[in-house]
């Protein structure tokens, strides 16, 4: 065995970066985090089916450019209309604008039409693969939307003409310090301070088992105005009196910001330890549940780690939550009640990772109902847009507005898909457009579950120089949950 | 097989040398600003095609205009240097109307999208040609108002509908898109604005436009080679409450015809359509597919709205006459229930189910043409027996839809019919299906609506040729360098 560091990383990596070697001599897929305090791992190796561009051609051919995908429009009666897609709201020309435009750049790279450069590989990440143009559209290629850009990111990647220069930072971060915050390891655990100080530490489940684990996910634990995210969670898990467990700085990232820029194999690289230390920590530390309050973490976990072949046998007897439902479910069983009232004003925000992202699209693959590969229809059921409102609407005093744009029509606040990272102007922009949607509710306060949406929202919000905030819903319900539960 | 790959400049131009295109960019660029005017090849390509069996080709410039200044200054500038303009608002015209025939410039309005005037007591709105379908119709539901809708996306343009001469679902009481157009504002290829109509006189004043000469005539069914419309006046219709659809079957076309034409004497129907059972599938066939043998041939739904009951039971008592007198008559007409999505596509409108092609393309992948004719109604049974022999030589369904419209009997008659766009052959394949059947129908005096080139060629081979002659004054009148969407009338 060579040296370890603290069980985490190869003391070579480590020297190379403290040389200021950043990014150099990318660790190699199965190079990274071989133990876990002393956890073993069994460095299985997993077969992904992540479809590439070519893969996708005969999907991308369904489109007819119709152009449903440019509004969200309901029939209702009375219908309701309006623009779905930040990047088209931005930049205004057609191929920016929805499914659409994405499909058009995909089929003239397919047939050699369109070449890279730079503008054409600028655009492909102005987008916020938020699905917004998803919704809209009734084709055979509905399904594969998000898959079809996050391609042509990884063809990009590969063809290694990609991501966008300030994007890049978050792949050699990820391969330096296993977040894309460029955050040393002992930082990931700052948010837990006050916990010490009140004499609450948090466990950390490689040392003590634990049936939960509350995986805290790095923009909570690196991104600073965040931080409020996991302490309003750990906090409930304390007053609820629960037996949950963190993995402090042994945390590494869930990949998706890896794989929403189209960088596969930094995103295999790290979910492939993530699917094997959850096994590991279900065996030998009787883990049974993973929380996270981390909608781009949950998307992954639910999303796209199920693209791995050994994702059925890894996670065996273990639930993946979102920490949404798991309070809900708790509130529906009477362990969770609100003690006091909080006379608030607010409305909620769908982030398109926890709500329309997990929509399940039943497709006929072998022909038996319609034809081989029709979409057939869809369920929502995963999809996490009533659960929160359930939520907000059962502490008392809190009085939620609805905005125009909800649920699977849900305006994205503009932050994903890395444009956070590569146009962080741009994002910020969105989100106030998001915000001042919020103020038109008459809301005083904007709730939601996606620490993500938090940090652009708020940014959007003092872009516009509005007074409205957003919180997350944990914590809302942190303030009004005694602090020992009944 | 694949789809041919090639993606031509527009046919009788070469390309823009590298200079003048920078040059050319430089100068868009100050008239819109940095950010909309590109030559950016991957924009000029998701303007290159549509879901049509146009052949795609490329433009040289997009421009995004905000303000009709800006369409005047451009249009100043594309006149001197001869630029061909292609205004464009969705391109969801199903005729590649959008695709520029000789490459040039690609006018995009999707952001002069303003609803300028909503007036519910006088009944007519003003808007930019940007304003979608789904965002007037959420204007009008304020005040329990509606436009005579198309079946089109929601996302596509109420004003490039309109005067295209679009084909409402609401034709039978209120006549064509164009027929409820009130006054226009239009910047001429030259630069000029205009006004036509009332708001020619007084520039509040947008209700109508007669009695003057009827101008707006120089710029509806020009396909946006005349002007550029940037101001539309609009009629606007209360909406009775009560829905009452009469549906029924029979199984032949002859059948149906004698139906439609003499429900169609009561002026009791919004709409009043018949569609063959390859239409009314959800999706069409493809490829063609044969009705099974106990399935009737046709369906029609009539719709009709009411103020209020009494006015439904009356409706209700000439529809059921009408039917007693044609079983009387021999025919196979038959009440029936009609499916609740087919339905639902066309009442529920403007129609995300059909605007999104789910009916339409779902199964053939991709692509979608249509003969889309304005036929005479009584040619309607004849033709209808040729086409489908003709479709149906092409292993493709006669999903055929015929559409009373108000006043005179005739009215739409069409196939719509998908293909596989990602296949050259399958598309190539729909072409000559489509053409042939267009042909049949010219013929037999009927008249293709938004006309792609290759229909515009058909048109004009059999055009009077005082018709040809003044058409040609007219556009050399009003864009003596032909600037404007150039090559789409076949002149
Ligand atoms: C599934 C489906 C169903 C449809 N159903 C119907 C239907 O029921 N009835 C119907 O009529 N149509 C129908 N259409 C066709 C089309 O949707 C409508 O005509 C639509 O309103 C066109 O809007 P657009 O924004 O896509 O126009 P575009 O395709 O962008 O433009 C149409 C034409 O108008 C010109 N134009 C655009 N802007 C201007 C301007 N400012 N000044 C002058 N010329 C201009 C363009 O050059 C082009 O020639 C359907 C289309 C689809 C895909
Ligand atoms: S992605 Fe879907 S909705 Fe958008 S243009 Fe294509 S077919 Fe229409
Ligand atoms: S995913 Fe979102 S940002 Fe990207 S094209 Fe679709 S609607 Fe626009």
């Amino acid at each position: 065995m060579e040296h370890w560091n603290n069980g985490l990383i190869k003391k070579t990596e480590m020297e190379n970066r403290s040389n200021g070697n950043l990014g150099m001599g990318r660790l190699t897929h199965r190079s990274i985090i071989p133990s876990f305090r002393g956890l073993k791992l069994e460095e299985v190796i997993m077969k992904w089916n992540i479809p590439s561009l070519k893969e996708l051609e005969d999907v991308l051919w369904r489109c007819t450019a119709c152009g449903t995908c440019k509004e969200a429009y309901e029939y209702g009666p009375p219908s309701v209309s309006s623009p779905i897609c930040p990047a088209g709201e931005e930049f205004s020309f057609e191929g920016f604008l929805s499914s659409r435009g994405k499909i058009a750049f995909a089929r003239g790279i397919l047939s050699g039409d369109l070449k890279w450069n730079d503008a054409l590989i600028d655009a492909i990440y102005k987008c916020n693969v938020c699905g917004g143009c998803q919704s809209q559209c009734e084709l055979d290629h509905k399904p594969f939307i998000p898959e079809i850009i996050e391609a042509m990111r990884r063809k990009i990647v590969a063809d290694g003409v990609g991501p966008m220069p300030k994007q890049k930072v978050i792949a050699q971060s990820l391969s330096s310090y296993d977040n894309p915050y460029q955050g040393p390891r002992r930082v990931r655990l700052d948010w837990t301070r006050p916990f010490k100080k009140q004499g609450k530490p948090i466990k950390n489940i490689l040392e003590e088992p634990a049936s939960i684990l509350y995986y805290v996910g790095c923009t909570g634990g690196y991104n600073v105005p965040v931080r409020v995210v996991p302490q309003a969670t750990a906090s409930i898990f304390h007053k609820l009196g629960l037996d949950f467990g963190i993995l402090g700085e042994s945390e590494i990232c869930c990949g998706s910001t890896a794989m929403r820029l189209g960088d596969v194999e930094a995103f295999k690289r790290v979910a492939e330890s993530n699917l094997e230390l959850f096994r590991k920590l279900h065996d030998e530390k009787g883990l049974k549940t993973i929380v996270t309050s981390c909608a781009g973490c949950y998307r992954a976990f639910m999303k796209d780690y199920p693209m791995a072949e050994e994702y059925g046998r890894m996670m065996e007897g273990i639930r993946v939550i979102h920490t949404s439902q798991f309070l809900y479910d708790l509130y529906m069983t009477g362990q969770l009640k609100f003690a006091e009232s909080l006379p608030w004003k607010v409305t909620y925000h769908d982030p398109c990772h926890a709500g329309r992202h997990l929509t399940k699209f039943i497709i006929d693959k072998e022909g038996t109902q319609l034809w081989a590969g029709a979409y057939v229809k869809l369920e929502d059921k995963d999809c996490l847009y009533d659960i929160p409102r359930q939520l907000l609407k059962a502490i008392p005093g809190i009085d939620l507005r609805e905005m125009r744009r909800i649920k699977a029509n849900s305006y994205c606040c503009g932050g994903g898909g890395g444009v956070m990272t590569g146009y962080n102007d741009w994002a910020a922009r969105n989100a106030g457009i998001r915000i001042q949607e919020g103020m038109e509710t008459g809301a005083d306060h904007m709730v939601s579950i996606c620490p993500f949406c938090h940090y652009n929202l708020n940014q959007g919000a003092q872009g516009t120089g509005s007074k409205m905030k957003l919180f997350d819903l944990t914590e809302l319900i942190d303030k009004v949950l005694p602090e020992k539960a009944s | 097989m694949k789809a041919k790959k090639e993606i031509k400049k527009g046919k009788a131009v070469k390309a823009v040398r590298t200079d003048k295109k920078e040059r050319i960019l430089k100068e868009l660029k100050s008239i819109v600003g940095e950010k909309n005017a590109t030559t950016d090849q991957h924009i000029l390509y998701a303007y290159s095609y549509d879901m049509s069996f146009v052949t795609p080709k490329l433009p040289d410039y997009v421009v995004i205009v905000h303000t009709v200044e800006e369409v005047q200054r451009i249009l100043k500038f594309a006149n001197k240097e001869k630029i061909p303009v292609v205004p464009y608002t969705s391109g969801t015209n199903i005729g590649g109307l959008c695709i520029p025939e000789r490459g040039g410039m690609i006018l995009d309005f999707k952001k002069m999208n303003k609803i300028i005037k909503l007036d519910p007591e006088a009944l007519y709105a003003v808007i930019e040609p940007g304003v979608s379908h789904g965002q007037l119709a959420e204007a009008l539901y304020k005040y329990n108002l509606r436009f005579g809708w198309p079946v089109g996306p929601p996302s596509a343009s109420v004003a490039s509908c309109a005067i295209c001469h679009g084909i409402g679902h609401m034709n039978a009481r209120y006549g064509l898109n164009s027929q409820e157009i009130t006054s226009m504002e239009v910047v001429l290829p030259t630069g000029e604005l205009v006004r036509v109509g009332s708001c020619a006189i007084n520039p509040d004043a947008w209700h109508s436009c007669l009695p003057m000469p009827q101008m707006d005539g120089l710029f509806k069914g020009w396909l946006g080679s005349t002007g550029i419309v940037t101001k539309l006046g609009i009629a606007v219709h209360h909406i009775p409450p009560i829905l009452k659809i009469f549906t029924v079957s029979c199984d032949h076309v002859d059948d149906m015809y004698s139906y439609m034409l003499n429900l169609s004497n009561y002026e009791i129907c919004d709409d009043l359509t018949a569609v063959s059972w390859w239409l009314s599938q959800v999706p069409i066939p493809y490829p063609y597919k044969p009705k099974p043998d106990d399935a009737p041939e046709w369906f029609s739904y009539a719709t009709t709205f009411s103020f209020t009951e009494k006015e439904k039971e009356a409706r209700t008592e000439i529809w059921e006459k009408v039917v007693d007198e044609e079983k009387k008559k021999g025919t196979s007409i038959q009440v029936t229930h009609y499916p609740e999505e087919a339905l639902k596509a066309r009442t529920q409108l403007p129609s995300q189910i059909v605007g999104s092609t789910k009916n339409y393309c779902k199964m053939a992948g991709g692509g979608i043409s249509w003969p889309g004719t304005f036929t005479p109604a009584n040619r309607w049974a004849p033709i209808y027996k040729e086409w489908k022999k003709i479709m149906i030589g092409h292993n493709l369904s006669p999903s055929v839809r015929m559409s009373m419209y108000r006043g005179v009997h005739y009215g739409m008659l069409r196939a719509m019919t998908p293909f596989n766009k990602q296949s050259a052959k399958e598309t190539e394949n729909a072409r000559q299906a489509i053409v042939e059947c267009l042909k049949v129908d010219l013929d037999n005096g009927g008249m293709p609506y938004k006309p792609p080139v290759d229909f515009a060629m058909e048109i004009n081979k059999r055009a009077h040729p005082g018709y040809l002659m003044l058409m040609k004054r007219l556009k050399k009148f009003l864009d003596p360098n032909d600037i404007m969407n150039p090559g789409k009338l076949g002149i």
